[in-house]
């Protein structure tokens, strides 16, 4: 057991890590927004976590508190984060549709390009040495893991409360939801900045797991990856971000027994996941729930 | 009698169409107040203007003194304003008990913190929101099939979930936008029967969109009637009814 | 800024911009029909260069499955361009069949047609990465015949240095845009192209089979964003499979731009953003690949309809 922690420690907790980036498109998709600006914050996380534990300015700083700089930084990239996601989400969420969706992939690629060329964010090299909080890759699994439960109690709590079901209503239909007393925008920026928070504590979490941290963490690719995840995983409810950020994250490592031709099979699997999954994973399972619950005679209820 | 709501010269151009065009009128607290016209006339946009949905070109609305012209939707429904919609916007892929637990938005105030922490405060909240929830499926009832979906239900189910989700605002004003198009004869008349007691009930002052006229006639205390997007006649039924303009202008349409 | 330093980056400008205004046509044509964005298209722009490659040099590399593998077809550049083109278009007919007709058929939510295009996305270009490896291929300078590489002239007394290449482009895509005109405005298939566009529905009623116009614009897309990936390629080389990815986000930014659906805001757009590029001053020439992207933001915020977009107002 022990063992395989050891060896598989990375995968398992990448497939955290990517699950909790899946989360954080969920909240805006709560309210009906597509918004692929989360690798943008998960970059500026690693960055704020990266450059707090390299350079000298903080070095007195590290030196007193010893671990206790790691949640620190995880509240510094939250809390900037969600002051930009405020900025940047106020003006783009007039926005629906594909347009915000394009104003976000706008927002990302600015961003990158910005830290591909300032001195703090170490250019286009990026910042090397970023300090270790755990010895071992597995141990990560104390950081993401925690904050992963966290995040689906939080979903949970959020899915049956007067706050969720205003981001449901928006979703369902914005104009009868504005009729209804719900200010739209409020909502709408609200679940943006959660999304935006979310996605930069795990990227101060992940810049000491991953040691290094440059440009190519933020991209136009990841946000792709982290719609596949939502969307294949499922859109509505919780499960489906958990479930399809950490399949597809492990995916490449599942297929790699077929070395060099794994990549196109990924690509494949997203191709025929869309067609034939339309309500994603956990929707499929749901449905087999049902079917299975029906043919049993348990499901009462329904039509 | 004192006056609720007062429309002064409202108007709504789209291009060239006038299709609202410097519209007068009061309505009254408590009264069931009836707008009729021919397809076009401009019902639906008033409604929208009224509840601020489609911005005004010109003129004001006021509700109990306060201008209400200028104001976004949510402002409006907050100021216990609740409407339906001609072509039914109920949240479908929510359950009847959640739509109905929306609107109650608005006489609720748990914040983020508060739902996700479950404080007792927003839990005896929730309790209260739940009780109403069902309280209201009761009144409308559909209290059996509360767990399904909007988009499952009969057309005029629909049409009842969508006025108790407005009911779930605690409006004072209630705008029914054709609450029985698409119902039969016996479903009609059990709306008209409806629509005394929820007036009754909760106290509301209903404005009413229908082209079913018997039941304008039977159901309103006054009647507005528009013909494209002006006001030609303000009365009570019987009034209206002999009015020559409104006559001309059903006939005209004919 | 000089007038001759002007005069070179206007023309820097415009050639780079036309190549943007084609390939970013190609996303048009498919918007205007079926109100999706296809991210495959940046794929099919490498696979286009990749292709004219093969047919023109053939030689490849040290990676892959296909290394040290020299076809040596010599097809003359002219054809391998064309054909390149058309070879592109037909993955684009592919595409359109494997990734967005199943959904379409079922009525899905549009975003899952973003998803299943970028899975062909990825089956591309790993795929080219499977067969060719990741290294940077170029063309010989010779394929557009016997040329001066530049052209130079002065311009009060100072010197301004074209690169032929340029020109060429430039002229390639102006004759493709004239055609794309010609066909989309005087011939049946592209009034009937026009009319699926307005509505799909109406189209159908008058006989237009719909669905063969889908394949059609597939096929046009797909060609033009081909011909795009060969004009770059002869350009600037082919730098790996994953090459297409910046001007497959460029080319949104050119159409948001210029406006969703619109095919002379795909145009002015694509010109827009290269001149835009080409006069970034030196020392900030860093944050050149940025410039659309800003103009992407900006433009979104302040007119979200686009340059020559129509406005979209609300049904309530």
């Amino acid at each position: 057991m022990n063992d395989f922690l050891q060896n598989n420690g990375f995968l398992i907790v990448t497939m955290v890590q990517q699950a909790l980036l899946a989360m954080s498109l969920y909240y805006p998709l709560m309210c009906g927004q597509l918004s692929l600006a989360s690798p943008g914050f998960y970059a500026l996380g690693g960055y704020v976590a990266a450059i707090i534990g390299t350079i000298e300015y903080f070095a007195p700083w590290r030196d007193s508190l010893g671990w206790v700089i790691f949640p620190l930084e995880w509240l510094a990239a939250g809390i900037i984060s969600g002051i930009l996601a405020l900025l940047v989400g106020i003006p783009a969420l007039r926005l629906r549709g594909i347009y915000l969706a394009l104003a976000t992939i706008a927002f990302v690629e600015i961003l990158r390009v910005i830290c591909l060329n300032l001195t703090i964010t170490g250019g286009a090299i990026g910042i090397f040495g970023v300090p270790q909080l755990f010895e071992s890759r597995w141990s990560y699994i104390w950081t993401f893991g925690p904050l992963l439960i966290l995040m689906l109690l939080f979903s949970y709590r959020l899915d049956c409360s007067r706050v969720g079901r205003a981001f449901k209503a928006i979703r369902e239909d914005e104009l009868a939801a504005d009729a209804m007393g719900i200010n739209p925008t409020r909502y709408k920026v609200l679940a943006f900045v959660i999304g935006a928070m979310l996605a930069g504590v795990v990227g101060a979490m992940s810049a000491p797991f991953l040691n290094t941290w440059n440009a190519r963490q933020g991209t136009f690719d990841a946000s792709i990856a982290y719609l596949a995840y939502v969307l294949i995983g499922g859109s509505r409810s919780m499960w489906g971000p958990l479930l399809g950020g950490a399949l597809l994250a492990a995916l490449p490592e599942i297929l790699r027994p077929l070395k060099d031709s794994r990549l196109i099979i990924n690509g494949l699997v997203l191709v025929f996941a869309s067609i034939y999954m339309p309500q994603g994973i956990a929707g499929a399972l749901g449905k087999l729930r049902d079917n299975v619950g029906r043919s049993f005679g348990f499901f009462r209820g329904g039509k | 009698m004192t006056v609720l709501l007062e429309a002064h010269q409202l108007s709504r151009y789209f291009g060239g169409l006038k299709a609202v065009n410097n519209v007068s009128f009061q309505v009254n607290d408590g009264e069931i107040f009836g707008l009729i016209g021919p397809n076009g006339a401009g019902k639906t946009t008033l409604f929208n203007l009224m509840t601020g949905l489609t911005p005004v070109s010109g003129g004001t609305l006021h509700y109990r003194g306060e201008r209400l012209t200028g104001l976004p939707p949510y402002r409006i429904a907050g100021m216990g304003i609740g409407r339906t919609f001609q072509n039914i916007r109920l949240f479908k892929g929510l359950s009847a008990l959640e739509n109905v637990k929306v609107s109650q938005h608005v006489t609720t105030k748990s914040g983020l913190w508060g739902g996700v922490f479950c404080t007792p405060a927003s839990r005896a909240e929730e309790k209260r929101v739940d009780e109403k929830a069902w309280e209201l499926l009761h009144l409308i009832g559909l209290a059996d099939r509360a767990t399904e979906l909007a988009a499952n239900f009969s057309y005029g189910d629909q049409r009842r979930l969508e006025i108790g989700r407005a009911l779930a605002l605690e409006p004072q004003v209630l705008l029914l936008d054709e609450p029985a198009a698409g119902m039969n004869a016996a479903e009609k008349r059990g709306l008209t029967a409806f629509v005394r007691e929820i007036r009754k009930e909760f106290k509301l002052t209903i404005l009413l969109i229908e082209h079913h006229v018997p039941l304008v006639m039977n159901l309103c205390d006054r009647i507005a009637v528009l013909n494209f997007g002006e006001l030609i006649a303000v009365g009570n039924p019987a009034d209206v009814q002999k009015d020559p303009a409104v006559i001309e202008a059903y006939l005209g349409a004919e | 800024m000089t007038t001759a330093q002007f005069l070179q980056n206007l023309l820097n400008g415009i050639s780079i911009g036309s190549v943007y205004a084609i390939f970013a046509l190609g996303y048009t044509l498919v918007f205007s029909i079926l109100g999706i964005i296809n991210f495959a298209h940046g794929a099919i722009f490498t696979l286009g260069a990749y292709f004219t490659y093969t047919l023109a040099v053939g030689q490849f590399g040290i990676n892959g499955l296909l290394s040290g593998l020299n076809l040596d077809l010599q097809v003359p550049f002219a054809l391998s361009l064309l054909i390149g083109a058309v070879l592109a278009g037909l993955v684009g007919v592919l595409l359109e069949r494997l990734a967005f007709k199943p959904l379409r058929t079922r009525g899905a939510d549009s975003l899952l047609a973003l998803v299943s295009s970028l899975g062909v996305a990825l089956v591309i270009v790993n795929a080219i990465q499977y067969l060719v490896g990741a290294e940077i291929y170029t063309f010989p300078s010779q394929v557009y015949g016997d040329i001066k590489p530049a052209i130079m002239f002065e311009i009060s007394g100072q010197p301004v240095v074209v690169r032929t290449v340029q020109v060429i482009i430039f002229a390639v895509c102006m004759v493709i845009l004239a055609l794309l005109g010609y066909v989309i405005s005087f011939t049946r298939i592209g009034k009937a192209l026009q009319a699926v566009a307005e509505n799909q529905t109406t189209a159908s009623l008058l006989g237009i089979s719909v669905d063969r116009i889908i394949l059609v614009t597939f096929f046009m897309s797909g060609f033009l964003g081909g011909l795009a990936g060969t004009l770059v390629g002869t350009s600037f080389g082919i730098a790996g499979p994953y090459f297409g990815v910046t001007y497959g986000l460029k080319g949104l930014a050119v159409i948001v731009l210029g406006g969703l659906g619109s095919i002379p805001g795909a145009v002015l757009g694509g010109i827009v953003i290269g001149l835009a590029e080409a006069f970034v001053p030196p020392d900030y020439s860093a944050y050149k690949e940025a410039v659309a992207f800003a103009f992407l933001f900006i433009v979104l915020l302040v007119r979200p309809q686009g340059l020559l977009g129509r406005s979209l107002i609300q049904k309530v």
